[in-house]
């Protein structure tokens, strides 16, 4: 009798576990990404667009990687040193480990990556990242499987830019980096191996068997280009796409679409309304602190997006580790905002918003923020202008610029060293383009990237944001939400956050 | 006829460096400049410069346009500064993809026009005539982008009949629908008008079947302003092809033209605006022959 009851339960359990098994996973499934950018040029050291980030994050790996808590983990590096002056990082690596065509990855390569990336006719933007106060940092290779960094001074976000990806030496060696045929078709370390490029149209990759941190679930990815944002969501909503960014004015209904899971995360990214400090109309604090008082943030973010941003009080987002809640946050309070503005002899201040054309989001802002400053007796005029020709206006290298006041966004690093961002020595040339100079902030700034330790720089940011914010250089507005639609058919993702649902590709499959 | 053509060929020649010097003057007159791109605040001015430099952006625009001019001679168009591939193979890759596109609603737009055209002006006023007038008026009325858009809907997301993207079904017809609603409307007048002429009145009177009224003396002299009204179309064909080549994710050339102008791809954009002149200024000629087959009165030597 008990056998004949365990019998029945097996095979219960067989046909129920079978079909169930199969459901689970597909060992031949291949990921269908959208991307919504051409692909430029697979080579992580010149690559600058997302689309093609997106595609060599399967392809290559770095020294180190981000992990969902925005941590800095092992990756081709299994372990590291940092000397106590903090200017030697010694990376120990990961031993036989394969390239994609089957030579031996070592220590050579990291050199090499690191060498090109510095070498002045590369065309590499992220040249700027290895060199520190004019120094470049110095690469030595102790031997096959241990490299060291040498930096001239302690700087705490190398750590972030160590984890570049690394190219092959025995490919790339003397040839043209910028031109090299290995740009379309790449080798890497990572878990997919490149396939196919169509310009314009997709590229394919397919399963690394050798990947060190475990064969991929998934066979295959392809990526297709979609470049019309309403394209890629009825592509999704098809079925001929696994994943697409959801922009606000779809999140409803997409959420009411079967078979597509919505996802809502903060992004590392903040807009703002920059003053030109250069301008005497701005120079007064009080005026920033007024415009402040008067804006009215929960407004912007109800009326722009429906709720899928939060309204912004610092120069940092709450899901960077560096965020601290303690900074002047000027509720909204118009009777302040006419108090201030009376005594700073500016009631009638009338000033001019540029905003770049496309971004439908600034655009409303502007509108928005028109009629409230109109509430405590400011003018605003707006400016339309294409995006290359406003950026033309805040990088121009003189003083003072031409522009008043302008709304945009800046797209923060995982390090909170924000220092190019607002040290006075940025200004004319550099991303200080407001003119922003309070020497307490510029002593913190560079404590900020010299000091060693979380719990140390979190205290250096935290007084570092409360002084900015004090000062209303900018006005902080909202911090979008990014929203991903993903297929009920995809596993393995991971916890939504700024590095992605799709951090561990090899863990990523589909469901048949 | 051969002397003709062999004028027209050389031509060209002025004429397309006219165009390139136009278009590189515009395109460096243009605010802007390709290492915008990279802004990001990790990024510092001065890698900027060194990039730029690279590129020979620091050199005079009228230095860069002899450089550019004396290269595309000898038909090297550069790289394109955003993929370090030749221009030229950039070009070759999209180029058939924008064709396989446009000749085929070319001659759909055709082969619909012309009949569409004769029958609404034979039978003017009747429920065909109408029907066609008011689809006319709303196919103009309809910006493509939308109409794309709700094929794809329709199609793909309803019916599952095609692929929403990728395919070449629906950005065929969306295309053909833009340029069948007003051709239909030039063919029908240039109908219309022939058929109030008195050598049509001569030809029924003297009893010559209404078929070959219609077709041998009137739709041979209808053709006329069609011919010239398509080859003026030839560069809205180009246009029109990067609003659909986007909707319908088709890797075409005029994505990459549009992409390239945005990036401000200074190589891409030359190499792209050389190539739709030429292939227009082919158009045209094509155009041109295309009167003296349709048209007795048009001959181009004295024989």
């Amino acid at each position: 009798m008990g056998l004949r009851r365990f019998s029945i339960l097996l095979i219960c359990s067989l046909i129920f576990s079978a079909p169930l098994f199969a459901a689970e996973m597909d060992p031949d499934g291949i990921l269908r990404f959208s991307l919504g950018g051409e692909v430029s040029v697979l080579n992580p050291i010149l690559s600058t667009d997302t689309a093609s980030s997106a595609v060599e994050g399967a392809i290559f790996t770095g020294l180190v990687k981000v992990n969902e808590k925005l941590e800095m983990v092992p990756d081709l590096a299994e372990r590291w040193e940092v000397s106590k002056d903090g200017k030697i990082w010694t990376f120990y690596l990961r031993k036989n480990v394969k390239w994609h065509d089957g030579i031996i990855f070592t220590a050579e390569d990291v050199k090499f990556t690191f060498d090109s990336i510095l070498n002045p006719k590369v065309n590499s933007v992220r040249r700027s990242d290895y060199i520190i106060d004019g120094k470049p940092i110095q690469f030595k290779v102790l031997n096959k499987y241990t490299v060291q960094a040498i930096l001239p001074k302690p700087f705490a976000p190398f750590l972030i830019h160590a984890g570049m990806n690394i190219i092959p030496k025995h490919l790339l060696e003397g040839k043209d980096i910028n031109t090299a045929e290995f740009n379309r078709k790449p080798v890497g370390t990572g878990p997919f191996i490149f396939k196919e490029w169509q310009s314009g149209d997709h590229v394919s990759v397919v399963r690394n068997q050798n990947y060190y941190f475990g064969k991929p679930l998934l066979a295959a990815i392809n990526y297709k280009i979609i470049p019309d944002e309403n394209s890629q969501l009825v592509a999704l909503e098809a079925g001929e796409i696994d994943d697409s960014g959801i922009p606000p004015k779809d999140y409803t209904r997409m959420k009411s679409v079967k078979g597509i899971k919505v996802f809502e995360f903060d992004a590392l990214v903040y807009t703002y309304l920059g003053f030109n400090l250069a301008n005497p109309k701005f120079a007064d604090k009080r005026v920033r602190q007024a415009l402040a008082y008067a804006t009215d943030k929960n407004q912007l973010v109800s009326l722009i997006f429906r709720g899928l941003a939060s309204p912004a009080y610092a120069p940092s987002a709450p899901i960077s580790w560096a965020y601290s809640d303690n900074v002047p946050k000027y509720p909204y309070n118009l009777e302040k905002a006419k108090k201030l503005l009376k005594e700073a002899k500016a009631e009638n201040l009338e000033f001019t918003i540029l905003v770049n054309q496309g971004n439908k989001d600034r655009e409303k802002a502007a509108v928005i923020l028109q009629q409230q400053y109109k509430k405590v007796g400011v003018k605003v005029n707006v400016r339309v202008m294409e995006w290359s020709a406003l950026l033309k206006i805040i990088n121009a290298p003189k003083d003072p610029k031409d522009f008043e006041a302008v709304i945009i966004g800046w797209s923060l690093g995982l390090d909170p060293d924000a220092y190019s961002i607002w040290h006075s020595s940025q200004y004319p040339k550099g991303f200080n383009f407001i003119k922003y100079k309070n020497p307490e902030v510029d002593k913190l700034l560079e404590l900020g990237r010299t000091t060693m330790g979380k719990s140390a720089r979190k205290k250096v940011y935290a007084r570092l944001w409360k002084l900015i914010a004090e000062d209303q250089p900018y006005i902080f507005l909202w911090y979008p939400k990014a929203v991903e639609g993903v297929s009920e058919r995809v596993g393995g993702l991971s916890k939504p956050g700024p590095a992605g649902l799709f951090l561990n590709i090899e863990k990523v499959f589909v469901r048949k | 006829m051969r002397k003709y053509l062999f004028r027209r060929l050389l031509q060209l020649i002025p004429l397309l460096i006219g165009v390139s010097l136009i278009s590189f003057f515009v395109m460096h007159l243009a605010p802007g400049d390709p290492t915008a791109l990279f802004i990001d605040p990790n990024v510092r001015p001065e890698e900027l410069a060194r990039v730029r430099a690279n590129w020979g952006l620091d050199q005079p625009v009228y230095i860069q346009y002899f450089v550019w001019l004396k290269n595309a001679v000898l038909l090297d168009f550069g790289r394109s500064y955003t993929t370090g591939q030749p221009v030229i193979s950039e070009v070759a890759e999209r180029l058939p993809l924008t064709l396989l596109l446009m000749i085929p609603s070319f001659i759909l737009t055709l082969l619909i026009t012309i009949p569409v055209g004769v029958i609404s002006a034979v039978r003017k006023n009747s429920w065909f005539d109408n029907g066609f007038t008011l689809f006319s008026f709303a196919g103009m009325a309809i910006p493509t982008f939308w109409l794309g858009l709700m094929l794809m809907l329709l199609f793909s997301v309803k019916l599952h009949w095609f692929p929403a993207v990728g395919n070449i079904i629906l950005p065929l017809i969306t295309m053909t629908i833009g340029s069948l609603a007003g051709l239909t409307r030039y063919q029908r007048a240039a109908m219309l008008e022939i058929l109030n002429q008195d050598f049509i009145r001569t030809a029924r009177a003297k009893g010559l079947p209404e078929r070959i009224v219609i077709f041998k003396h009137a739709l041979r002299n209808a053709l006329i302003p069609i011919v010239t009204i398509l080859g003026l179309s030839l560069p809205d064909l180009f246009g029109g092809a990067f609003i659909i080549e986007t909707i319908f994710a088709w890797p075409g050339m005029g994505r990459l033209g549009v992409q390239s102008i945005f990036q401000r791809n200074y190589p891409m954009i030359m190499g792209i605006v050389m190539f739709s002149a030429l292939l227009i200024i082919i158009g045209n000629l094509l155009a041109d022959i295309g009167y003296a087959l349709v048209d007795p009165r048009i001959r181009y030597e004295k024989k």
